[in-house]
């Protein structure tokens, strides 16, 4: 319980050791002298180098905002915020954006605490996490079994079981997440003025709803070449929008 | 230089860290009950964190006649941090009766705002109607007849006049104007005080307002006096310009002025019954002289009657740190044109900007007060440092000529500081306070590189192929079967020697052909001898070596009811071949040596069939 203990406190310091100025700072100037459009273009051309920068997300996030547009800057902020969850400045520009859309972050019924420490680690934290836990316990269950009998067989039985449980509630953790985030499986509504909801995937069938830009949405069904299916859970409807207008969040299965 | 560097740049960054200073403002009177004849004191406070502050704008106030009374403020620099605290003081003089408003007052300093409520003053009638509302009838009756008088020997019943003390003066030295406003006849209020404009002149009031009664030409008229002190710019012609004072003139003159009742009998009229006249005096014109040669080199324009003193706010220091040197100027004149007296070679000190304070009084008629100026200095090296004597050169008008004037030294024991010494950091703004936000943004860029190691981590762990992680579940099941197997073996010992028993036999006769290649015959048979023993013990179960020959075939029937009786000839054949050879190996040949490993190996084949569990 130590390690785990420890393994936290790790997890919080470790961001601040890995920092250190970047080409971003070139853009940054561009940005700083509101010359926001190029900056923008800076921003994209690292992460066209280094898609899992976060830092570069939120600049990107924030030069959109200063041109007005507020999907794209939602979109990436939430990439962001993705990939560092725990970034001060990412989760306040979000949380931000998403207010001058209608959203926020934390949801009024869950306290901020909660939602902090649910967020605390990245899917792909998570999931790593869930792997090492996993060889932990593979290793020092095949510890345990070798050295049967033995008191540091019993230890390493020990310790393959918490690595267990860990592993356990690793997936846990990302199970839910996969399920009630929306950040899992969502996207974010690009398009200026919004996006259309229709019945179906195509245009013979019929608009019933729009989702206004910035909207954060689910990504109930990705199959059709030209719409998503889509489903707004404050709303709790559903329909089909052109994928040209929904900018799915996992930077992976965006076409940039 | 590093050490002066936080400094120099708090004191190159101050005015534009004072625009963000705390300012505050509050306004207050002497006083919420005035009579309609007398005058109320309004101070107004202003503070801030900053060497100066802005004055206040007072409000447009119709019902008061407003004079400027003085001011004065406190500056302070405490580790580093200016606070300044500036009071101005008004005299308010009432012009209407009831309750009278003074209006919210504001200050700007340019981006930050403050305000002070409002003040509700009640202006009740003449202290003298009230307190003696039982005149002398006699009394009233002698001024009763000094309106009808004034009307009936034709003097003007209202006039202003503006008269200046002395129309020849040098630039700086203080010219009193007094503007009298002379009335026969009850007003509806007090009259309003319009200030003239002045041509190289600047203006400081001289309240409060006096109020009598004097007899001109056999009239008697009440009057009130208005004093405005008046400096030259420069020399050449100057001018009062014309000034106007409103009053509301009755139609009908009912009420004496003179009579103690006169405020009750003023307000029994109704405002209809009063018309709005203006008055106004001629332009004046004054002579300003030159003023004459010989200056002192130290002389900046000051004119008047000063004294200078000289102060720090210690008397120990340490090297690096900041002490505040103040210079005090002291007396009378125009002390807000007195500018900083230049301090003396100071080459034991580094000397920073300067702050300035200003106390104004108005007493007698005269302005005079205090100006310091207060200097940074930090001393450079220790010991026994002194100030020289600071100079101030100033004209005197009176006694039309330059005087000097110098402070007493002032000496410093400066001892080493501490390496990394605390330095002096004006932060005018870091004084602690509520904070307001005003509006909201997003935050600003970052400059980071790339993602924090444990996302680069996590992704890089992730990124490992898949089958790489079926590895560490291998390795588990491999380790628990290894310990199944082991846990068989311990509980099943003779079942493995069972099993295991052909695999060295086979292990034994490969090791003795290669004895008998290297000519090792005896050993080979040895070997063989052994082997055969240790095989039929472990599928038998027991040391078959201790045994006899047929003791031994006995149990393996026993033991394998299904072995052949050619099989037990074959091994006993086999037996007494290799102990013959074994015991005697003088007998042993290459050639026959061979043979009975040849005849072991194909009794084994023959006996894995018979000898079955």
């Amino acid at each position: 319980m130590k390690l785990l203990a420890l393994f936290f406190l790790l997890l919080q310091a470790a961001p601040a050791a890995a920092y250190d100025r970047s080409e971003l700072a070139e853009f940054n100037d561009l940005y700083k002298t509101g010359r926001y459009e190029e900056a923008l273009e800076g921003y994209r051309s690292v992460l066209a180098g280094d898609p899992a920068n976060p830092s570069a997300w939120y600049n990107a996030g924030n030069a959109l905002f200063r041109l007005n547009r507020p999907g794209p800057a939602v979109l990436n902020y939430s990439r962001a915020f993705i990939l560092d969850p725990r970034s001060p400045d990412i989760r306040a520009n979000l949380d931000y954006a998403l207010k001058q859309t209608g959203q926020q972050l934390v949801p009024e019924t869950v306290p901020a605490a909660l939602h902090y420490v649910y967020y605390m680690l990245s899917d792909g934290e998570l999931k790593a996490a869930a792997l090492i836990c996993f060889w932990l316990a593979c290793l020092a269950g095949a510890a345990g079994f070798l050295l049967d009998g033995s008191a540091p067989g019993r230890a390493a039985g020990r310790a393959a079981a918490v690595s267990a449980v860990m592993t356990l509630l690793a997936l846990a953790w990302l199970g839910g997440r996969v399920t009630t985030s929306p950040f899992s499986e969502g996207g974010v509504v690009v398009k200026q003025g919004g996006a259309r909801m229709l019945s179906g995937p195509g245009e013979n069938f019929k608009t019933y709803a729009s989702a206004p830009e910035g909207r954060l949405v689910r990504i109930l069904d990705a199959g059709d070449d030209a719409y998503y299916e889509i489903g707004l859970q404050k709303e709790g409807i559903k329909g089909w929008a052109l994928k040209s207008e929904i900018e799915l969040l996992t930077p992976k299965r965006t076409s940039k | 230089m590093k050490k002066f560097l936080p400094l120099l740049l708090a004191l190159l960054l101050g005015p534009a860290a004072a625009a963000r200073a705390n300012l505050s403002v509050t306004a207050e009177t002497d006083r919420d009950t005035v009579s309609i004849d007398g005058n109320l004191y309004l101070t107004v406070t202003v503070s801030g964190d900053s060497h100066s502050v802005p004055e206040p704008k007072l409000p447009n106030m119709q019902n008061f006649n407003v004079y400027d009374s003085g001011r004065s403020q406190s500056i302070s620099i405490i580790n580093g941090r200016i606070t300044t605290s500036v009071s101005f003081t008004y005299i308010l003089s009432p012009r209407f009766l009831g309750v009278q408003r003074i209006p919210a007052i504001t200050v700007f300093n340019g981006k930050e705002k403050a305000v002070a409520p409002e003040i509700q003053i009640n202006v009740t009638k003449a202290q003298q109607a009230q307190a003696a509302p039982a005149q002398p009838a006699a009394r009233r009756q002698t001024r009763q007849p000094a309106a009808r008088q004034a009307a009936q020997g034709g003097a003007e019943p209202i006039f202003l006049k503006a008269e200046p003390d002395r129309r020849s003066a040098y630039p700086g030295e203080q010219i009193n104007l007094s503007i009298k406003f002379y009335t026969s006849v009850p007003l509806s209020s007090n009259p309003q005080y319009v200030p003239p404009s002045f041509k190289n002149l600047i203006a400081e009031d001289l309240p409060p307002v006096r109020n009598g009664e004097t007899e001109l030409n056999g009239v008697r008229y009440a009057f009130s006096e208005i004093k405005t002190a008046l400096f030259a710019l420069n020399s050449g012609p100057a001018e009062i310009r014309p000034l106007t004072v409103i009053a509301q003139v009755p139609s009908q003159s009912q009420v004496d002025p003179f009579d103690p009742n006169f405020f009750q009998n003023l307000m029994a009229m109704s405002g209809a019954q009063g018309t709005s006249r203006e008055f106004n005096t001629e332009a004046i014109k004054l002579d300003i002289k030159p003023l004459p040669a010989g200056a002192p080199a130290d002389f900046n324009g000051a004119v008047g009657a000063y004294t200078v003193s000289a102060s720090a706010d210690r008397a120990e220091a340490k090297t690096g740190e900041a002490v505040n040197f103040s210079v005090t100027i002291t007396g009378n004149g125009n002390l807000k044109a007195v500018t900083a007296p230049k301090l003396p070679e100071l080459a034991d000190f580094k000397v920073f900007d300067t702050m300035s304070s200003l106390d104004v009084r108005k007493e007698g008629d005269v302005i005079s007060g205090k100006k310091t100026f207060t200097y940074i200095l930090v001393p450079r090296t220790e010991g026994r440092r002194t100030v020289p004597p600071v100079k101030f050169a100033f004209f005197d008008p009176k006694a039309g000529a330059y005087r000097e004037v110098r402070t007493e030294p002032v000496t410093l024991l400066v001892e080493k500081g501490a390496e990394g010494g605390k330095s002096v950091y004006f932060n005018p703004a870091a004084a602690p306070g509520p904070v307001t936000p005003s509006g909201s943004d997003i935050r600003y860029v970052k400059d980071l590189a790339s993602a924090p190691a444990l996302p680069r981590f996590a992704e890089g762990i992730n990124a490992l192929p898949a089958p790489l992680h079926l590895l560490p579940a291998g390795l588990l099941l491999l380790a628990f079967w290894l310990a199944r197997l082991n846990r068989f073996r311990s509980a099943n010992p003779l079942l493995f020697r069972f099993r295991r028993a052909r695999g060295e036999a086979d292990r034994d006769i490969d090791e003795a052909e290669a004895l008998i290649k290297a000519g090792k015959t005896n050993e080979a048979v040895s070997v063989l001898y052994d082997s055969f023993m240790d095989y039929l013990s472990d599928k038998c179960g027991r040391k078959v070596s201790a045994l006899t020959m047929k003791k031994a075939t006995d149990l393996i029937k026993q033991r394998f009811p299904a072995a052949a009786d050619r099989s037990l000839e074959e091994i006993r054949e086999l037996w007494g071949a290799l102990e013959l050879r074994h015991f005697s190996p003088e007998t042993a040949a290459a050639e026959g040596a061979s043979d009975l490993a040849k005849k072991y190996a194909l009794l084994l084949e023959l006996l894995e069939k018979e000898l079955r569990a």
